[in-house]
């Protein structure tokens, strides 16, 4: 690989393109898409946790004034493909969890489609139902864990190395089943126009890949990929819960197949996207960490048991960081499932490294307090020169830079290291440190054109922006690319009628898309020099980069917070996080610290206050709204800092950058309980941290 | 659903007066979240919104009258120094959106045990003012709450305002919930102190099936207090109050808290707000809002 780009866009922190759009309301979602004469879609449920629709009655929605049309498993159109089970919608009576869509009404509003659906009346055969997720229940070996990686892993002998060691920790960790909750609800308008060779398909879609998404669609239903469009130029949050399809995107062009040359609207409500839109399965990490006095491991492991549905297997990689993260001759990852009666889980932001660096990080906490070391240093010491999991040099990898950087901008080096012994006006007060990674994840495919339009440079390309700043960061690497004023250049997204794009998803955004907007560029240039004339145009694809083979690459982090707990409530307040990153090249700093800081409240959140409450007896979340779904809220975060290194890497990708949309919700939740743990002497080892585990244990 | 938008106090009470089954909509914070839940699907609704009466506070008789739809936005920036116990509980209410446009009146025609202002109301010995068109009555508000989202009104009548004297001495209002904001009170807790009468009053939310005062609290402190020479309180008193405030409490366990951690921290509220609010009236100067 030649150097990287020279940056002049690259690292200024340009306003959002989409900013004043979306701040005066002008910025169109998926549900405002703009048709004539919609219909709305709105499902029936499943009220039972397992079984089989017996009968459906659907006279008295049909009766009602504006319905259109109800579907059922009895009347819908046969779906080309069932082979994936969550999107296999009304297909069979068969009911896999509650909440499951077992009917569809289409209206012509979206009130009476609502007050229609409650007008259905079904029956079940029902069958006893499973949704707990118990370590010592049937489980089982996945092939694979997501996306692709092996299922367990082991070097040498941990059990001998934890029966000799100096100092051992063995503890069980616990993370709670979340819920992704962007702020904008799943949302889809479809049109299907019968008309042409066979018809089309259009979905306004809120996606965080069009391509993807076109994809899925087009085998679902039997259609050729140009058959299908879809537009998404902004989405509100996705957080991987529009990273692949759900029901409801095949709910509404199904309905839309049904009511030929009407456009359908189908938002799923709050309540529903917490049985129909994916979320992050519950954990359970027994973690062993074993290492002589001076805190050199020679031991870790970890085994994870987590859910997945009967339906369909999601394998979340919670094991997998611990692969990476710290030097230790005999090592162990495991993953078992539980498949059972509930929803399907899915992609939630930094899916395995966000619960699988709970753990491990609280874990090295106990192990410095075990060997009065400073978990900083402790740290420091297990810092491994290879990867430990593939034996390769990393691209570069700055965690001690991360660690010592963070250490001197919180003030680390007054730190007391008893717990328990820090009482102000009634609070107790304590700070922990964890370690935050993410890999750089680069997708096989994408592809972008550069025109010239009027003197200008136009650049086309499939990509997502879910808030993250693509409209922008992507102009700036354009910019530089092409090596023009970041004014000259005009990025267009969001659409299936431009070049192929993967998914926003394992920050994969910009090292992917980046890379063949580079390309694009250096094509352009060779072809057309630096006097194009009007029209000229280029494309170009990212490539596999031959480093990956032989390098491994991640970005790092360390994350101090500071927590306060109240003496006689135990009330818990955190009033500083500080996160410091070495994440690659920062292509815009202001969308950058978004990310860091948005990825740092959502661990904060996690710490703190985030679970959904599975009801055992009917199998579904109660806290299924955001008044009982406690996410952070403004006065939670007080003092927030995200900073970042200079960190040059010129391995990844030609821009030198490497993925920061996930990063930031790593480890927060370990520092946050850490500081909890210094704070009160107690710890906490099942998320999230509330007052009532602290209460009893108070000094 | 029928819509009633009257212009005037007169019209709307000749119109529940007619339609006793029509809903009072003022801010809507509660009404509009039942309707979307499906929890309650009235046959008509009946908007407070043009009533200039209910939008309206001022002074009545010496004493604060707050029209019923006042939103709690404006009653911390304008009321705050008169009524500062209900200011704080104010604060504490949802979010800036929903302190644009919910009211006390709203929160008094919920009666929801965990509503804010009713400790504060409590604790400051407010009256309901309630009108129809047979005539206007003043309810004390410790006899407005009947059970749990129930109160007195009758079919026909709808909340006008609430009167509450102007303090006299140090108010607090502390709340505990599980974030920092937009949170439903697991337990809360209204003080304010009457040297003019030498009483304090208390108010408990969250804590039993109605709003209700501590009233063996009250009485207990009351003869505790030395209101001609202040002195600081020893921390036996502080604890015996919090311990009453807790018995007056008959919480339950839901997804919020439990009953035991209620009576806990109820104690520990009420003799922190106890302690706060008499070491401003020892004249350590006002205390910043909990
Ligand atoms: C996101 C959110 C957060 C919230 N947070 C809090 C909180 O922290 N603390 C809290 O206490 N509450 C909270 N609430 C509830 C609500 O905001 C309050 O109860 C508020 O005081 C209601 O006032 P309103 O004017 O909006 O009432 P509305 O919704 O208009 O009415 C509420 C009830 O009172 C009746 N009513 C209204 N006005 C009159 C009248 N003049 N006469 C007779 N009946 C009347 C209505 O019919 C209805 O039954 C929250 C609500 C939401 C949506």
């Amino acid at each position: 690989m030649t150097g990287l780009l020279e940056p002049k866009a690259i690292g200024t922190d340009l306003r959002r393109r989409d900013g004043a759009l979306k701040v005066t309301g002008a910025a169109r979602y998926a549900y405002e898409a703009p048709v004539d004469n919609a219909a709305y879609a709105h499902p029936v449920q499943a009220t039972i946790g397992r079984g089989r629709v017996t009968s459906v009655d659907t006279a008295a929605a049909e009766a009602l004034d504006g319905v259109i049309a109800v579907l059922t498993h009895e009347n819908a159109e046969r779906l080309a493909s069932t082979e994936d089970a969550e999107l296999a919608v009304l297909q069979s009576g068969d009911v896999a969890f509650r909440g499951q869509v077992i009917a569809l009404v289409v209206a012509e509003t979206s009130e009476t489609a609502r007050h229609a659906a409650d007008l259905v009346t079904v029956h079940y055969d029902e069958q006893e139902h499973d949704c707990v997720l118990d370590p010592d229940g049937e489980l089982y070996k996945p092939d694979k864990v997501n996306p692709a990686f092996e299922t367990d892993t082991a070097v040498g002998d941990v059990a001998g190395a934890m029966a000799s060691a100096d100092v051992t920790v063995e503890q069980t960790y616990t993370t709670a089943m979340y819920h992704n909750n962007p702020l904008e609800p799943h949302a889809t308008t479809a049109l299907w126009q019968p008309a042409g060779d066979g018809g089309d398909l259009t979905l306004w879609d809120s996606t965080q890949g069009v391509h993807p998404a076109r994809s899925t669609v087009a085998e679902v239903f039997g259609l050729a990929e140009d058959q299908v469009r879809v537009v998404c130029p902004y989405v509100g949050g996705g957080f991987g819960s529009k990273g692949t399809p759900h029901a409801h995107v095949i709910l509404a062009a199904a309905a839309a197949r049904a009511v030929p040359g009407r456009p359908v609207k189908l938002a799923l409500t709050r309540p529903q996207m917490f049985a129909l839109a994916g979320y992050r399965t519950p954990t359970i990490q027994r973690m062993q960490l074993a290492a002589n006095r001076d805190g050199v491991l020679s031991a870790i492991a970890i085994d994870v048991v987590e859910q997945t549905s009967r339906i369909k297997e999601f394998a979340e990689q919670t094991g997998v960081p611990t692969r990476t993260m710290y030097r230790a001759p005999n090592r162990r990852t495991t993953h078992r499932l539980a498949a059972l009666d509930v929803p399907v889980p899915s992609w939630m932001r930094a899916p395995g490294e966000c619960p699988g660096m709970f753990g491990p990080e609280v874990a090295m906490d106990e192990l410095a307090e075990a060997l009065g070391i400073d978990p900083v240093e402790l740290r420091i010491r297990n810092e491994p020169e290879v990867d430990p999991d593939t034996g390769h040099p990393f691209s570069s990898r700055n965690l001690v830079a991360c660690l010592r950087e963070g250490a001197a901008r919180f003030g680390w080096d007054e730190r007391d290291p008893r717990p328990g012994v820090r009482l102000r006006d009634g609070w107790l007060i304590g700070t922990g440190v964890a370690s935050s990674v993410y890999p750089v994840h680069q997708m096989p495919q994408s592809t972008a054109t550069i025109r010239c339009e009027d003197g200008r440079y136009v650049v086309e390309i499939g990509a997502a922006d879910l808030g993250t700043g693509t409209w922008t960061t992507l102009a700036q690497i354009a910019a530089d690319a092409l090596a023009v004023p970041v004014a000259d250049v005009q990025v267009c997204i969001g659409d299936t009628a431009y070049p192929m794009a993967s998914v926003a998803g394992g920050s994969s955004g910009m090292i992917t898309w980046g890379s063949a907007v580079v390309e694009a560029a250096h094509a352009f240039r060779e072809k057309f020099g630096d006097d194009p004339a009007d029209g000229d145009e280029a494309e170009g694809s990212v490539s596999e980069n031959p480093m990956a083979e032989r390098y491994a690459m991640y970005a790092f982090g360390a994350q101090f917070a500071e927590a306060h707990v109240n003496a006689d409530t135990g009330e818990i307040r955190v009033p500083r996080l500080l996160g410091v990153f070495a994440a690659g090249r920062i292509v815009n700093p202001r969308t950058a610290r978004s990310q860091f800081q948005g990825g740092m409240t959502m661990g904060l959140s996690m710490a703190l206050h985030e679970t959904s409450v599975m009801d055992p007896r009917f199998g579904h979340v109660v806290n299924h709204d955001l008044a009982e779904y406690h996410v952070a809220t403004n006065a939670d975060v007080a003092d927030l800092q995200a900073h970042w290194l200079d960190e040059h890497d010129d391995k990844v990708n030609p821009m030198g950058v490497k993925g920061i949309g996930e990063i930031g919700i790593v480890g927060t939740a370990a520092a946050v309980a850490n500081a909890v743990h210094h704070a009160t002497g107690v710890r906490v080892r099942d998320l999230p941290i509330t007052l009532d585990k602290l209460l009893p244990h108070l000094p | 659903m029928d819509f009633f938008r009257p212009d005037s106090l007169a019209e709307a009470l000749a119109a529940k007066a007619e339609h006793a089954d029509a809903v009072p909509i003022a801010g809507g914070t509660d009404v509009m979240v039942e309707l979307n839940f499906d929890h309650r699907r009235p046959a008509a609704l009946l908007d407070l919104g043009r009533i200039v009466e209910l939008h309206e506070h001022g002074r009545q008789d010496g004493k604060v009258r707050i029209g019923a739809a006042v939103p709690y936005a404006r009653i911390i920036d304008e009321l705050g120094r008169e009524l500062p116990g209900l200011a704080m509980a104010a604060r504490t209410v949802g979010s800036p959106q929903i302190r644009n446009r919910g009211s006390v009146g709203g929160n008094l025609g919920a009666a929801s045990p965990a509503g804010d202002s009713h400790p504060a109301l409590l604790a400051a010995n407010a009256e309901v003012e309630i009108a129809s068109i047979r005539g206007t009555r003043m309810v004390p508000v410790k006899d407005f709450y009947t059970g749990v989202k129930r109160n007195v009104l009758a079919p026909d009548e709808l909340i006008t305002a609430v009167h509450i004297a102007p303090a006299t001495g140090a108010q607090q209002f502390s709340k505990v919930g599980t974030r920092n904001a937009m949170v439903i009170a697991v337990c809360a807790f209204g003080l304010a102190l009457h040297p003019d009468q030498k009483r304090v009053g208390t108010g408990l939310g969250s804590a039993a099936p109605t709003p209700r005062p501590a009233t063996k609290a009250e009485e207990f402190i009351a003869t505790e207090l030395d209101w001609e020479s202040p002195k600081p309180l020893a921390d036996s008193v502080l604890r015996r109050f919090g311990a009453l405030v807790a018995e007056a409490a008959s919480p339950i366990d839901d997804v919020r808290g439990s009953a035991a951690y209620r009576r806990h921290a109820l104690a520990v509220l009420a003799r922190r707000t106890l302690g706060w609010a008499w070491s401003e009236h020892l004249g350590g100067g006002r205390r910043a809002c909990a």
